[in-house]
């Protein structure tokens, strides 16, 4: 999707454009509600997520400060705004913080890949993963089973698939991190794909 | 480097955990031109890690669109309404 055309909206948006503002939230609703639902684990918190979303950007939009976008892509921007809503709803039913914020250090330290390669299956008869992948219910259920880090990184880039870069200043991470981040959560999925019962019963 | 997995091998210059260390990166077309050239020799003769890169592959071309919630599709939601009637 160009973000020329995202830009083009946004400006008519920043003017008061109530007709352009709709067309710009069911442009991106799509992606903004699988974002808020991986997140949420919830179809209800993930619809007021995305509302608080598109309202917050509208605000921005209209505000005398300016939107705070910078120069970062359009969908970046909108997917940070949303991951944070998500997780404020998320945090208000599970009464937790999360603990997304604040892993840099960790995704810089060196990565046993060995181990998570035999945990993700490497070695092992390829057969029960592979019937996993073909089963819509064995691919959700992984999703809904990795870490909150995890989840969010693999539902940006292969889900909703944005770039590294985009993924990357969504998540408030170096490119390096993220990169990081997104193997160490696509061998967690492949592990838990191997678990799925659907495939083993 | 020592290998770190049970029944690894090196072949092509790389064990199979550095190859899976990889992956992704091989995947996304991120490897340098030597990188590249030493997975490929690597997997061209492992057979484990061309089973693995191949699920490995299928599993992240799987997650395309999928819905985390199983009951309804994301795309059959409209916002729309509800967000222009929250901005009056």
């Amino acid at each position: 999707m160009p973000d020329e055309e995202d830009l083009t909206l946004l400006a008519r948006c920043r003017a008061g454009d109530r007709a352009a503002f709709a067309v710009f939230v069911r442009r991106h609703q799509g992606a903004v509600l699988r974002l808020c639902r991986a997140l949420t684990s919830s179809a209800a918190d993930a619809e007021d997520a995305a509302q608080e979303t598109f309202v917050q950007v509208w605000r921005a939009l209209s505000s005398t400060d300016g939107d705070k976008r910078g120069d970062a892509p359009v969908k970046a921007w909108l997917l940070t705004i949303a991951r944070h809503a998500a997780w404020r709803r998320h945090r208000r039913r599970v009464g937790e913080p999360t603990h997304t914020d604040g892993l840099e250090a960790v995704d810089a330290a060196p990565v046993a890949w060995g181990a998570l390669g035999e945990a993700a299956g490497w070695g092992q008869d390829p057969e029960a993963r592979a019937a996993a992948v073909e089963k819509k219910a064995c691919v959700q259920q992984a999703l809904q089973r990795l870490s909150e880090s995890d989840r969010e990184v693999i539902v940006m880039r292969d889900v909703l698939g944005l770039s590294g870069d985009e993924a990357a200043r969504a998540l408030g991470l170096s490119l390096a991190a993220e990169k990081s981040r997104l193997h160490r959560a696509r061998l967690a999925l492949m592990a838990h794909l191997g678990a799925c019962r659907e495939v083993q019963s | 480097m020592t290998p770190t997995m049970k029944g690894e091998r090196h072949v092509g210059g790389l064990w199979c955990s550095e190859v899976l260390a990889l992956l992704t990166r091989y995947l996304d077309g991120d490897l340098t031109d030597d990188e590249l050239a030493m997975v490929k020799a690597h997997v061209g003769d492992c057979s484990a890690c061309a089973q693995f890169g191949g699920a490995f592959h299928k599993a992240i071309t799987a997650l395309r669109d999928v819905d985390v919630d199983s009951d309804s599709s994301a795309d059959d939601v409209d916002v729309s309404d509800r967000v222009l009637a929250a901005i009056d």
